[in-house]
C-alpha cells in the first residue's frame, strides 16, 4: 500500500498524503499478519521517525516543524528520494515531555524500525532523549538550535547539522552591535538557562568588537509587569539586548515604549520571542526602526535567491511569512529551514554511507561527521553551511532585520567566521 | 534561578519525576516559550472585565431578591411544543454510533500515529468531551441516543431473551462509582503524559467501553447509565440545562435554559459531589496552565519539563481543587441554612442548590475549550475523512486546508476573550436564578429563602471572579 503514496511519476500527491500515508503503514506494520513491504528492500522506503511536539507546550512550533518536513520529504521523493528509495515519515508525538521524549526515540527504533530519528526542537526533550539514542545506537538529527550538542553533553549519536547553535547565533551578532548599535549595552533576559546562554557569551563577544554590557537585568520568569525594572536602566546605555519571551512579551515591549515615550536607547532582540506572531500586533509599535536576529528572514527580501523562493513556496508561506491560505497563522521561518536542511543533511549521508538499514547505521554516523560543508541551493536555501563533525554542529550565516513599515528587512548577513567558537568536545572519539 | 525557586523544585523532587527537568537546567537552552495568544489578552483592561462581571452577577442577586419567585417559575416554565419525535430510531442510531465507535478505535490502534492525523483522539476530546457537552447543553439529552451501548445492550438483551438486571447496585453506591470514574477521566486527560497518544487512548476508551457494558448487562442499562457511567450521567445533568425538552409523552417543546432544573429532584451526597467535581476538573484545567500555579509548584513556566514530570502536582492539585470546591460550597450552604433560620436538612439544601452549579459547568466547559473546538475541530474533519490513512477522502474534507489562525493574533484574542467573558459571567448569573427559585422551594417565605442563598451568592461572585482571572492571566502549556 505504501507504493501507492509514494508513485514518483505522480506529482498529485498532496502533503498531507504524504505524511498521513506513511504514518498508516507505521501503524498496519505493527497489526498482526501485515507483511512488510512486498518490493524488494531496494526500493523500500528509508524510514525516518520524527520526534513531533504535536501537543505540549511546543505545539505551535510542532505545526511548523511538521508542514516543512512535509513540504521537503515531497520535494525529495519527487526528485527519486534517497538512493532510489522514498522516504517514509512516521511521526511519534512526544507532547514536549523530556521523559516522552526517550520513550518515544525507543519506540521509533524498536517498534517501528526506522532508521534514523529526526526533528526535535525543545532542549529538555533533545537533553531526555538523546541517551536512548545513544543506547540503542540510533542516529537521533536534531533541529534545536540549543548548544547542547555542541558542548560535548550528548553523545556520538546526536548531530545538529541543519541550524545553528544559540552560542553561535549570540557570538555572531555581537561586532554588528558594537558597529551600529553603540559601545555600551544594557541586557534585559529571563532569569533562568535561556538567558544565561546570552547573558555569559554575549559580553566577551561585545569587548572583542569594542563595546560593553554596562548593566544585565535578570527578570523572574512568572513576571508579568516590567515597569519596575526600567529604572535599572544606565542612563547612558547605547543600546537595551533584550531576550524576554513567553506570553508577557508584548506588555514588556508596551512597557518599555510607555517608559521611553518616543525617546530612548536602541533596541535589539531575538526574533524568538516573537515568532508565530504577528509583528505589528497591537502593543508592538515601540519595536518600530528597532533590530532583530532571525535564523531566516520571516518576510520575502527583495534580494531573496531563487533557492529562497522556491523553498517559501514549497512550505506554503507568503510574503509576510504566513501560511499562504491562512494570513493569520504565522510560521516559525526563523527555525522551520532546519527540518528541510536537515533532511538534506540526511539523504547527502545516507548517499555518502551507502546505507540501506539499520545494520548501516555506524557508516551513517561516521559518513556525517565526514561532511564539511554545504553549499546554499535549494537543499539549504538559508545560506552556506560549514559543519563541524566532531562536535555534531552546523555553522551558518546570521540575519539582522529591521523593523520598519511593518516588515523586518534584512540589513546585514553575518559572516559564518562571526560565529565560530573553539569546539569543546570531540565525539568522533566516542566508540561506536 | 531565584533561590525560591530552587527550594520548592527541590520539595517537588520528591514527588515527581523531575530528573530530566533539572539535567535540563544545567544546559543551555533555547526561548521557545513563545507569546501565545494569552499575550493579546494581557493588553487587555481584563481586570474592568473581572470587576464588572462580578459586579454583575452581585446585582443580578439583588434584583432577583425583589422579584417574586413564583412569578418567575411561571414565566420560566412556559414551553412552546413542537413536535411529537417518536423514540423508535434510538436503538438504529445507538447501534450506528457503536459502529463508528469501534472503527475509530481501530483507527486508534491502526491509523496515523500522530495524534492531529488520528480520529481518535480529535473525537474523543474536541467532539466528545468538548462538542458534546456543548450540543447536551443546547439541545438536551442526545447522548441517551447516541451512546454506543444503549443499541448493543438492547440487541443482545434481545438475543438472550431477557433485559432483567442480573444484579441489584446497592443503593448506598450513590453515583460514588461514577465519581471514581470521572476522576479517573480527569486525571486522564489532563495529568497522564500522553492521553492524546492513539494507541494508548484507544486502548482506554475501547477498555471503558467493554467494562461500562459488561456492567450494564450486570446491573441492568437503566441503573449504570444512570449511577455508573460517569458519561451518561454527566452529559444528563447537563442537558438539564437545554432549550429543547422531550417529555414522557416523546412531545418534543422549546424550552428556556435551565427550565428543566427548576423541576429537579434533591440530589444525595454523591450526586452533588459529581457536579462539584465537573466543574473542579474544568477548573483545574484552567489553573494548572497558569504561571500562578507553575510558581507555586516551583516549574519555570517559560521552560516546562513536560507532563511527566509534573504527575505529583497535577495530581495533587486535581484532588485539592475538588475538596477546596466542595468546603466553600458546604460551608456556603451551611452558613446559608444559619442565616435561613436552621430548620432545613443540610442534605436536601446541598442537594437541591447544587443544581445551580451546571450553568457555571456548562459556562467554563464551553469557555474554557473554545480555541480547541475552533483549531482542533477542523484537524477532526480532516481526520475523520481519512480515517486509518488510507488516502481516502469519506467525506471531501481529506484535504481540507486546517486555518490554525482563526485562534491567533489580537482581533480573534480580544473576539475570544469577549465571548468567553459573557459566557462566564452570563452563566453565573443563570447560577444564581436557578438557586433563587430553587431557595424559593425550600423556604417559603422570602426573606428566608434571600438569607439562605446569600453565601451562595458571595462564592458565586468569587468564582465569576476565579473564571475570569484564569482566563486572564499568563499561561503557559
Amino acid at each position: 500500500m505504501t507504493g501507492r503514496f509514494f508513485d514518483l511519476t505522480n506529482g498529485k500527491a498532496s502533503r498531507r498524503t504524504i505524511l498521513k500515508g506513511l504514518a498508516a503503514g507505521a501503524g498496519l506494520a505493527a497489526a498482526p499478519g501485515f507483511v512488510r513491504y512486498a518490493q524488494a528492500q531496494s526500493s523500500a522506503p528509508m524510514r525516518i521517525g520524527f520526534q513531533a511536539h504535536r501537543t505540549g507546550i511546543g505545539a505551535a512550533y510542532g505545526r511548523w516543524y511538521e508542514r516543512t518536513t512535509a513540504a521537503a520529504v515531497k520535494a525529495i521523493n519527487a526528485a527519486g528520494g534517497i538512493n532510489g528509495r522514498p522516504i517514509e515519515v512516521v511521526i511519534e508525538d512526544d507532547g514536549t515531555d523530556a521523559a516522552r521524549g526517550a520513550e518515544v526515540v525507543a519506540k521509533l527504533a524498536t517498534q517501528h524500525k526506522v532508521d534514523i530519528v529526526y526533528g526535535t526542537l525543545f532542549s529538555n526533550v533533545v537533553v531526555g532523549s538523546a541517551p536512548t539514542a545513544g543506547e540503542l545506537k540510533i542516529p537521533y538529527y536534531v533541529v534545536s538550535e540549543g548548544y547542547h550538542v555542541a558542548s560535548g553533553k550528548l553523545n556520538r549519536y546526536v548531530f545538529q547539522p541543519g541550524i545553528t547553535d544559540v552560542r553561535a547565533q549570540v557570538t555572531s551578532v555581537a561586532p554588528w552591535i558594537a558597529a551600529n548599535a553603540g559601545k555600551k549595552i544594557t541586557m534585559i533576559f529571563p532569569d533562568y538557562a535561556f538567558g544565561y546562554d546570552h547573558r555569559d557569551y554575549l559580553p566577551p563577544a561585545l569587548q572583542k568588537a569594542g563595546a560593553e554590557v554596562v548593566a544585565k537585568i535578570a527578570i523572574p520568569p512568572t513576571e508579568s509587569s516590567f515597569t519596575k525594572y526600567f529604572p535599572q536602566i544606565p542612563s547612558d546605555t547605547d543600546a537595551i539586548y533584550h531576550v524576554m519571551v513567553g506570553p508577557a512579551v508584548l506588555t514588556f515591549v508596551k512597557e518599555l515604549g510607555d517608559f521611553y515615550g518616543s525617546s530612548g536607547p536602541k533596541l535589539f532582540g531575538f526574533i524568538d520571542s516573537l515568532e508565530a506572531v504577528d509583528i505589528n500586533s497591537p502593543g508592538l509599535e515601540y519595536l518600530d526602526g528597532s533590530h532583530f536576529w532571525e535564523g531566516s528572514p520571516r518576510y520575502a527580501q527583495a534580494d531573496d535567491t531563487e533557492a529562497q523562493k522556491a523553498y517559501r513556496a514549497a512550505v506554503d508561506i507568503d510574503d509576510n511569512g504566513a501560511a499562504v491560505a491562512d494570513a493569520k497563522d504565522v510560521s516559525t521561518a526563523a527555525h522551520m529551514f532546519g527540518c528541510w536542511e536537515t533532511l538534506y543533511v540526511i539523504k547527502k549521508a545516507m548517499e555518502d554511507a551507502g546505507y540501506k538499514g539499520p545494520e548501516d547505521r555506524a557508516k551513517l554516523v561516521e559518513a556525517t561527521e565526514a561532511l564539511t560543508e554545504f553549499a546554499e541551493g535549494p537543499e539549504h536555501p538559508q545560506g552556506k553551511k560549514v559543519f563541524n563533525g566532531k562536535i555534531h554542529q552546523c555553522f551558518g550565516t546570521q540575519n539582522i532585520s529591521k523593523l520598519e513599515g511593518g516588515k523586518l528587512k534584512v540589513v546585514h548577513k553575518t559572516a559564518i567566521e562571526d560565529g565560530m567558537y573553539e569546539p569543546e568536545a570531540d565525539y568522533t572519539k566516542q566508540s561506536l | 534561578m531565584s533561590k525560591r525557586f530552587s527550594q520548592r523544585q527541590t520539595r517537588w523532587a520528591a514527588f515527581t519525576v523531575a530528573a530530566s527537568a533539572c539535567s535540563v537546567l544545567l544546559l543551555p537552552a533555547q526561548a521557545l516559550a513563545h507569546a501565545s495568544d494569552r499575550g493579546h489578552v494581557l493588553l487587555l483592561p481584563t481586570n474592568y472585565y473581572l470587576a464588572g462581571g462580578a459586579f454583575a452577577v452581585a446585582a443580578s442577586f439583588l434584583v432577583l431578591s425583589l422579584m417574586s419567585p413564583e412569578a418567575l417559575r411561571r414565566l420560566w416554565r412556559k414551553r412552546l411544543v413542537l413536535f411529537r419525535l417518536p423514540d423508535t430510531a434510538r436503538v438504529a442510531v445507538s447501534l450506528l454510533s457503536f459502529a463508528v465507535f469501534v472503527a475509530l478505535i481501530a483507527a486508534g490502534f491502526w491509523g496515523s500515529r500522530d495524534p492531529l492525523s488520528n480520529p481518535l483522539p480529535l473525537t474523543i476530546w474536541t467532539l466528545l468531551w468538548t462538542g458534546m457537552t456543548l450540543a447536551q447543553g443546547m439541545f438536551g439529552n442526545l447522548w441517551s441516543w447516541l451512546n454506543p451501548w444503549y443499541g448493543p445492550w438492547r440487541l443482545l438483551a434481545r438475543l438472550i431473551g431477557s433485559e432483567d438486571e442480573r444484579m441489584r447496585l446497592p443503593s448506598w453506591l450513590g453515583y460514588w462509582l461514577a465519581f471514581l470514574f470521572f476522576f479517573g477521566f480527569a486525571w486522564f486527560e489532563l495529568v497522564y503524559p500522553a492521553p492524546d497518544d492513539p494507541s494508548k487512548l484507544a486502548m482506554v476508551a475501547g477498555g471503558y467501553w467493554l467494562f461500562s457494558f459488561v456492567l450494564m448487562l450486570v446491573f441492568g442499562y437503566d441503573v449504570w447509565s444512570s449511577r455508573g457511567e460517569f458519561l451518561s450521567i454527566f452529559f444528563a445533568m447537563l442537558a438539564r440545562f437545554s432549550l429543547l425538552d422531550r417529555d414522557e409523552a416523546g412531545r418534543l417543546s422549546l424550552c428556556w435554559p435551565g427550565a428543566k432544573l427548576l423541576d429537579a429532584t434533591s440530589l444525595p451526597f454523591s450526586g452533588g459531589a459529581f457536579l462539584l467535581l465537573a466543574l473542579s476538573s474544568v477548573s483545574f484545567d484552567g489553573l494548572m496552565r497558569t504561571f500562578f500555579w507553575f510558581g507555586l509548584n516551583g516549574i519555570n513556566p517559560l521552560e516546562l519539563p513536560g507532563r511527566t514530570a509534573m504527575i505529583g502536582m497535577g495530581s495533587l492539585g486535581l484532588v485539592a481543587t475538588f475538596f477546596l470546591l466542595a468546603l466553600l460550597f458546604g460551608v456556603s450552604i451551611l452558613a446559608g441554612r444559619w442565616l435561613a433560620g436552621g430548620r432545613l436538612p443540610f442534605t436536601q439544601i446541598a442537594g437541591l442548590l447544587v443544581w445551580s452549579i451546571v450553568p457555571i459547568a456548562l459556562a467554563y466547559h464551553i469557555a474554557h475549550y473554545l480555541t480547541d473546538v475552533l483549531v482542533n475541530g477542523q484537524y477532526a474533519l480532516v481526520a475523520l475523512s481519512d480515517p486509518f490513512a488510507l488516502g481516502w477522502d469519506l467525506f471531501g474534507t481529506a484535504h481540507m486546508t486546517v486555518t490554525a489562525g482563526i485562534a491567533a493574533g489580537a482581533d480573534a484574542a480580544w473576539w475570544l476573550w469577549n465571548i468567553q467573558a459573557v459566557l462566564i459571567v452570563g452563566g453565573h448569573i443563570l447560577a444564581v436564578l436557578v438557586a433563587h427559585v430553587t431557595a424559593s422551594r425550600l423556604a417559603p417565605v422570602t426573606s428566608q429563602a434571600a438569607l439562605l442563598q446569600i453565601p451562595l451568592t458571595m462564592l458565586m461572585v468569587a468564582y465569576t471572579l476565579f473564571g475570569l482571572w484564569l482566563l486572564a492571566t499568563p499561561t503557559a502549556g
